[in-house]
């Protein structure tokens, strides 16, 4: 090869590159208004990008996975977390935190509540851009979802071994124990209730511990405060998750003017098949 | 020194110089808010200091690249620079976009835009520094009527990064058509035209310092330079991976981010052979460490490091962690930190009378040093990064917790990021220690006296 033909390739497979490239961004310019869902794009989303910018958010977290490593990903949150806690979060993140215990805490961010509705709007927009899947697996801010079971009393890790299906087999089939399959509703819900909720004793994520929930439902139902209306620890936890608002465990972390933080839309996502085999599973944590 | 005019570069190299360490400093500050807590968490967050050291990185990086132009040019084209005068108009006009940005980033004055933060008045001055020098340069070689392929190819370069810069400056509605061109400029720079530029000065330094023949060396410039836009055009598809554009970005970027290391093994491979063939000929050593190291760390960090996570089936697990900032960091140093610190070393015992050709031990001290800081760095957001990857993405232990298990590797970031820093530190002391005095010489670039190297012909 002399250095006139070496030029050639350099140029040409330049051209041949650049060509295909351009070809390919026409496809996607084609392509972006279905997968992004642009006729979503109110006025409220592009504020709230505006305002994501302007507090230079991505210089602490990923969005889609990009941006700085400091902070956890935000491509989901919309759907792991309800618009309300989102909002409080915003208001004053160190009520949520603990630098002490995590030693790394977001700034209180100078915004008004209308940044912090659009600023939330904006990022509900980004969860449901089609993004080939990603994440495979919910990226969790803290918490796990891991050892749930190895979380259960002794007595109750039998059990759901016990009228658990074998591995490679079919989950949800009638003939299933519900306290089982409400474990598996646990953690497939959308969005899991293991990303808010554990199931360890004084482990408060974004949603209190659910350990022990079966007496503490008993103790709720009976007192004079609670003014909902079931009668027994699997109604109560029936409408706690229908309807999160209907009783308020106290903590600004979990609900502000009366309204609870959880996502109201169980009761519209789940059957109540579901719902029912998971107030069977929470029962069973007394 | 052999034409009055080349002095510009000095005053370009000593800028880059100081923005440098000022990167430094930010970074150290950004790695220290890893093991928290931060007390300086409503003065300078992270978000602040992590936006200027990348900010300071670029500016600094283009800065050593427009000095290290204004040196070559004059001696491939062999004439004076068009107009000195402008070429300061330009260095003053840049530094204060520069300054001004970082004073601005404290105060949150910035796009919030990942490396594109500059204000618009800012991007604005950025195009007209670049029009200015780009004008410069090509008026100088204009009149000369002498144009190496060489300097071609830094030409072309400079010039497609200043085009490439353009869709940065248009506003989108779309977050994923505003993603979709951010990587037009950023990828399309620093795994292309930049590429182009590196490669450019890597000719210059290896027919400088060997003596190697210039028509080989050009040729198989032509080569490298066709393999990076081979697999850096389409190669930009593996930033394209899960935000929201068609899935058959995947494929392709797997496979062009496969080539990528290609063109790098090559460039490695003719640095390495340019120095066997004609032996370590230049009397300016250390120069050529700095050449070779660029070639060699250029393979291993933009290499090696980034087809790590570039396979699709890889980077689903991957993405978004600090696997991002290991590759991140070893690629840029090595392909441009460490080919701009070798342009000045070849450079600077021209314009600095006193100092010794061959270098100094505080130079090869100040080498050696960054070379194992960088590398501990590296592999410090390396093991980091796994441990991420594993906890948080495979078992699914929350974000916060993850960090957590991983502190110790955050204590091995700051030990080796201080070490490197001291590597730095005496590169930048080195730099000062003589003061520059420019005198032009007619004799012969040392490269061309007889009895100083081998049996290689004289380009």
């Amino acid at each position: 090869m002399n250095k006139r033909q070496a030029r050639l390739f350099a140029f040409g497979s330049t051209g041949v590159a650049a060509l295909a490239f351009l070809v390919l961004t026409i496809d996607s310019h084609r392509q972006f208004p279905k997968l992004t869902n642009a006729q979503n794009i109110t006025p409220a989303v592009t504020h709230g990008k505006d305002v994501w910018h302007k507090n230079n958010c991505i210089n602490c977290h990923t969005l889609f996975g990009e941006g700085a490593y400091y902070a956890p990903d935000l491509t989901k949150i919309a759907q792991q977390r309800g618009s309300q806690y989102l909002q409080a979060y915003l208001r004053d993140p160190s009520k949520f935190y603990d630098e002490q215990r995590h030693r790394r805490l977001m700034p209180k961010q100078d915004m008004t509540e209308t940044e912090i509705a659009d600023l939330v709007t904006f990022l509900d927009w980004i969860s449901k851009v089609d993004n080939q899947g990603w994440p495979p697996r919910p990226i969790l801010v803290t918490g796990a979802s891991i050892a749930v079971t190895g979380n259960l009393p002794s007595d109750q890790v039998a059990a759901v071994a016990k009228s658990a299906h074998p591995p490679g087999t079919a989950a949800g089939t009638a003939d299933k124990n519900p306290v089982a399959l409400g474990e598996v509703v646990f953690r497939t819900a959308s969005p899991a209730c293991n990303a808010c909720h554990s199931l360890t004793p004084g482990a408060n994520m974004a949603g209190p511990s659910l350990a022990g929930v079966g007496t503490r439902a008993q103790q709720v139902v009976a007192s004079s405060d609670y003014k909902g209306k079931s009668k027994d620890i699997q109604g109560y936890i029936r409408e706690s998750i229908v309807d999160p608002s209907a009783y308020i465990v106290p903590g600004a972390m979990y609900s502000a003017n009366g309204v609870s933080f959880m996502p109201n839309t169980f009761g519209k996502d789940l059957s109540s098949e579901q719902v029912a085999q998971l107030a069977e599973y929470l029962a069973t944590f007394k | 020194m052999r034409y009055k005019s080349q002095s510009v570069a000095y005053w370009y190299f000593a800028v880059a110089m100081v923005l440098f360490g000022l990167q430094l400093v930010f970074g150290l500050l950004s790695a220290a808010k890893y093991l928290g807590p931060d007390p300086l968490l409503y003065i300078l967050p992270f978000d602040v200091t992590k936006v200027i050291h990348t900010n300071l990185l670029i500016v600094w990086v283009l800065t050593g690249f427009m000095g290290a132009t204004y040196w070559m040019v004059p001696d491939e084209s062999r004439i004076e620079l068009h107009s000195v005068k402008l070429a300061y108009i330009q260095l003053i006009l840049w530094t204060l976009m520069g300054v001004t940005a970082v004073i601005g980033y404290v105060f949150r004055f910035g796009t919030g835009n990942k490396l594109l933060e500059q204000p618009l008045p800012h991007k604005i001055v950025i195009v007209i520094c670049m029009l200015l020098f780009l004008y410069n340069i090509g008026m100088t070689i204009w009149k000369s009527r002498r144009f190496t392929t060489t300097e071609g190819i830094l030409v072309l370069g400079l010039g497609l990064a200043a085009v490439l810069y353009l869709p940065a400056l248009l506003h989108y509605e779309n977050y994923t058509v505003s993603i979709f061109y951010r990587w037009w400029t950023i990828h399309l720079w620093v795994e292309g035209v930049w590429e182009m530029i590196q490669g450019g000065f890597l000719a210059y330094l290896l027919i400088r310092l060997s003596g190697a023949d210039r028509e080989v060396m050009e040729k198989w410039l032509y080569v490298i330079v066709g393999l990076v836009f081979i697999a850096g055009i389409l190669g930009t598809a593996h930033h394209y991976y899960w935000v929201g554009v068609p899935s058959y970005w995947l494929p392709i970027g797997g496979m062009f981010s496969a080539l990528e290391p290609v063109a790098l093994i090559g460039m490695a491979i003719y640095a390495y052979s340019a120095m066997r063939r004609s032996g370590l000929a230049h009397p300016n050593t250390l120069a050529l460490h700095w050449t070779i190291g660029s070639a060699v760390f250029t393979l291993f960090g933009a290499g090696l490091l980034g087809l790590a996570h570039t396979f699709p089936d890889v980077n689903k697990w991957t993405h978004g962690t600090l696997i991002t900032a290991m590759h991140g960091h070893a690629a840029f140093y090595g392909a441009y930190a460490m080919i701009v610190l070798a342009m000045i070393t070849f450079a600077l015992p021209a314009m600095t009378p006193g100092r010794s050709e061959r270098g100094s031990s505080i130079g090869y001290w100040a080498f050696w040093l960054q070379l194992a800081g960088m590398f501990g760095m590296t592999l410090s957001f390396a093991t980091a990064g796994i441990g991420q990857v594993y906890l948080e993405r495979i078992l699914g232990l929350g974000y916060l917790d993850a960090q957590l298990k991983i502190q110790v590797h955050f204590l091995m970031l700051l030990a080796t990021a201080s070490l490197f820093s001291v590597g730095v530190g005496l590169f930048i002391y080195d730099f000062f220690r003589y003061a520059p005095r420019f005198e032009v010489s007619n004799e012969k670039d040392p490269v061309l006296q007889p009895g100083l190297r081998g049996a290689a012909s004289v380009s």
